[in-house]
């Protein structure tokens, strides 16, 4: 059989992120996988070494747009513990209720996309108009919808009103029944299981091996998450539940996101009844003393770290960023396999990549031959068809 | 020589120029926070497309391109390759602080510094990522300013004058067509 | 879950290829030299039951190279695993073939460090741009980027 190659890139509409994708395929089931992901390489590492403490902040929160406060809270962390600084409780709540609600946003935005990827384009409408009410609230608390601005090394920058923390309490019943809704739609939507059920498989021996982080790893059983085994911020005084499944398939990854969905809302409506008051927040010396530092965050993608060393000066001597979404690439590629390449699109999202976050690639075997060329869009569209031609759905 | 349309068949397309400009996003490196909020002027909350703006994903359909990201060294090219992909006349929207002047990215070694350095462009919009409502606003000035070209015939009216800076390099070709 | 794992069962499993010492309540390091590293990562794997690799840190602390292997497992403490590697000839040998996932960060660490992984399947460009100059390792603390070239834009050129 001829193997051909599908180049895939480096623009589309539907996934955000510029990505260049080679699949090697053998008649319609992929044999490889090579992925080109440099697009977003930026330099911030080394930028990371000339700032100081406080400018260093804006800079990460903008590595990626969805995930901005894992970042600047990963760093925060570990520069606080390195200086030994007593962040205030209140500053820590409120820290734990932007975290979760950009998990909130995250996941949401996620559920759209994946949606979308298999034409239920009424679900990616519902999402992301119910994902408003997240952006609301967190321009309301932060002053901004996106990279929020609100951490800095000691605490936050801004306080919640009373009259801000009713106003918000007041409309997470209406979001909270609203993702109730996402999960009959899942369970009951046949298009969504027919594409979902089965694909993209990973056992948890394979998600261990493989390095997976995060709800694709826990969807395979893996009991990790960074808020439980390493807490940091509020988490360790907030009754909550890591969520896991046993499905280990895209069908899998789903659930849990919109179970991890309903938890977070829980974390929120705590923190916002219990509150402590006090400062927002203590004032940092300039300079760190001399350590290493491997600061871990459970980011929305998986677990983000940050490993860092300081030389009693007031920047960083290295910083260096391990993404979620770098530790899942490499399961894409062994998931991959063997499947249609009707799937991909599917595969791809079900880890929920951000590539801004990321740039790398893998490659499992390639011998060239003849070249075709489709877009991601493309690719979605023949995804949908032959799912309709094939009679799944 | 003004190019105000004077057959049917040149009427009808630029009203339908002016009327439902056909809009491609392209992504040179930013962090997302952007290319969500075009996406979120889509969605049910701002829902542009009841004004008739449509996001096409190929370049070749588009009258207008909205840039967002500070420009990586990577995407230089493909960029530059976009823009002489897309038919006349067309116009650019650069997004954000990164698409101006390359936002907190400005001087970073794998990044040029802002969209004008690649290609020219009509409008920018502020913000870290700019608001949808601004993103609205930004498209709504384009089509002013594609009606005020057609009346004055072309954009040489308010074109500011260049000095050139010696020698350019060109950036190199890697035979990549984005679809 | 199980328990935390007490420094003296690290001890017992690694001190014979280096100093172990417990660096945080959870983290406890090893210092080794780069020949080890293969058989220190497989007693991790076998005695202390550390069966994820999170990340694999480099840095260029300015006479050498570091690189650190950070493994996890049930116990969730974080055993890392440290070598240096000399200025001049900043080699090693790969750890993809028991680790998979090192695959990834091996190739990066090549691109913006320089340190050659042997025996690695696909030592290629993956993060920085294909017209990169092949010997500029951005990363390291010798380099400094060069003044910008203008690269022809509208600011450059007349229309």
């Amino acid at each position: 059989m001829v193997e051909t190659i599908l180049p895939i890139g480096p623009q589309h509409p539907a996934l955000k992120e510029p990505v260049n994708f080679k699949v090697i395929v053998d008649g319609e089931t992929i044999v490889g996988l090579e992925l080109d992901v440099s697009y977003t390489h930026r330099g911030i590492e080394k930028a990371a070494e000339q700032r100081d403490f406080i400018r260093v902040v804006p800079l990460l929160e903008r590595v990626c747009g969805i995930c901005s406060h894992a970042h600047a809270q990963a760093f925060c962390t570990g520069i606080e513990e390195v200086m030994q600084l007593e962040v205030p409780p209140r500053a820590q709540y409120i820290r734990t209720i932007v975290a979760e609600l950009e998990r909130m946003h995250s996941h949401i935005l996620w559920l759209g996309v994946a949606a979308h990827e298999v034409g239920f384009n009424t679900l990616f409408m519902w999402t992301w108009r119910d994902r408003e009410t997240t952006q609301d609230i967190l321009e309301e608390m932060t002053g901004n919808r996106m990279n929020y601005g609100i951490n800095e090394v000691g605490g936050v920058r801004r306080d919640l009103t009373a009259g801000q923390i009713s106003s918000i309490l007041s409309r997470l019943p209406k979001l909270e029944e609203q993702i109730g809704k996402y999960v009959g739609m899942v369970k009951g939507e046949e298009t969504m299981l027919l594409r979902f059920r089965g694909i993209g498989k990973l056992s948890k021996a394979e998600a261990l091996k493989y390095g997976t982080v995060g709800p694709t790893a826990r969807a395979s059983g893996v009991d990790y998450d960074i808020r439980r085994d390493d807490p940091y911020i509020a988490y360790s005084e907030i009754p909550w539940k890591v969520v896991t499944d046993t499905n280990g398939d895209v069908y899998g990854r789903t659930l849990v996101r919109i179970r991890e969905l309903q938890e977070s809302l829980g974390i929120i409506r705590y923190c916002l009844e219990h509150l402590p008051e006090g400062p927002i927040g203590v004032q940092a010396p300039k300079v760190a003393p001399k350590a290493e530092i491997f600061s871990r965050y459970e980011a929305p993608r998986g677990e983000l770290v940050h490993f860092m060393r300081t030389n009693g000066t007031d920047r960083v001597e290295r910083l260096d960023i391990r993404t979620p979404t770098l530790a899942n690439w490499t399961s894409v590629t062994v998931s991959l396999v063997n499947q249609h390449i009707a799937d991909i699109p599917v595969i791809v999202a079900a880890i929920d990549p951000c590539l801004s976050c990321t740039s790398r690639i893998t490659i499992l075997n390639e011998q060239g031959r003849e070249k075709a060329r489709m877009t991601l869009e493309q690719l979605s569209e023949y995804g949908r068809k032959y799912s309709r031609e094939r009679g799944r759905c | 020589m003004s190019q105000v349309p004077d057959t049917l068949s040149k009427r009808l397309a630029t009203w339908a120029r002016l009327k439902s400009p056909w809009v491609s996003v392209f992504n040179t490196g930013s962090c997302n926070a952007c290319d969500i909020e075009v996406i979120a002027t889509l969605m049910p909350r701002f829902d542009v497309e009841r004004f008739g703006i449509l996001a096409k994903g190929s370049p070749r359909h588009a009258d207008i391109l909205i840039v967002t990201g500070p420009v990586t060294m990577k995407q230089e090219s493909r960029l530059r390759r976009i823009w002489e992909q897309m038919p006349e006349p067309k116009y650019v929207i650069a997004m954000g602080a990164c698409g101006a002047s390359g936002g907190v990215f400005q001087g970073l070694y794998h990044v040029l510094d802002g969209v004008e350095n690649v290609i020219p462009v009509d409008v920018f919009v502020a913000g870290c990522p700019p608001r949808p409502d601004e993103i609205i606003n930004a498209v709504v000035t384009c089509l002013g300013l594609m009606k005020e070209d057609l009346a004055r015939g072309g954009k040489e009216w308010r074109r500011k004058p260049v000095e050139s800076t010696g020698t350019v390099e060109r950036p190199p070709d890697h035979g990549e067509v984005p679809a | 879950m199980s328990g935390p794992l007490p420094l003296e069962d690290v001890k017992k499993a690694l001190e014979r290829f280096g100093p172990v010492e417990q660096v945080r309540f959870n983290r406890i390091k090893v210092k080794t030299v780069p020949e080890n590293v293969r058989e220190a990562l497989f007693h991790a794997q076998a005695l202390l039951a550390c069966d994820r690799l999170i990340q694999i840190s480099a840095l260029d602390n300015g006479q050498s190279f570091e690189l650190i292997y950070h493994l996890t497992g049930p116990h969730r403490m974080v055993i890392a695993i440290a070598i240096e590697l000399p200025r001049d000839r900043p080699e090693m040998h790969t750890t993809s073939d028991i680790l998979p996932p090192a695959g990834i960060y091996e190739r990066q660490i090549y691109d913006l460090f320089g340190i050659v992984f042997t025996g690695h399947p696909n030592l290629k460009r993956i993060i920085l741009s294909e017209d990169w100059p092949r010997d500029e390792f951005p990363m390291r603390k010798d380099w400094k980027p060069k003044p910008r070239t203008p690269r022809g834009g509208a600011r450059q050129e007349a229309p």
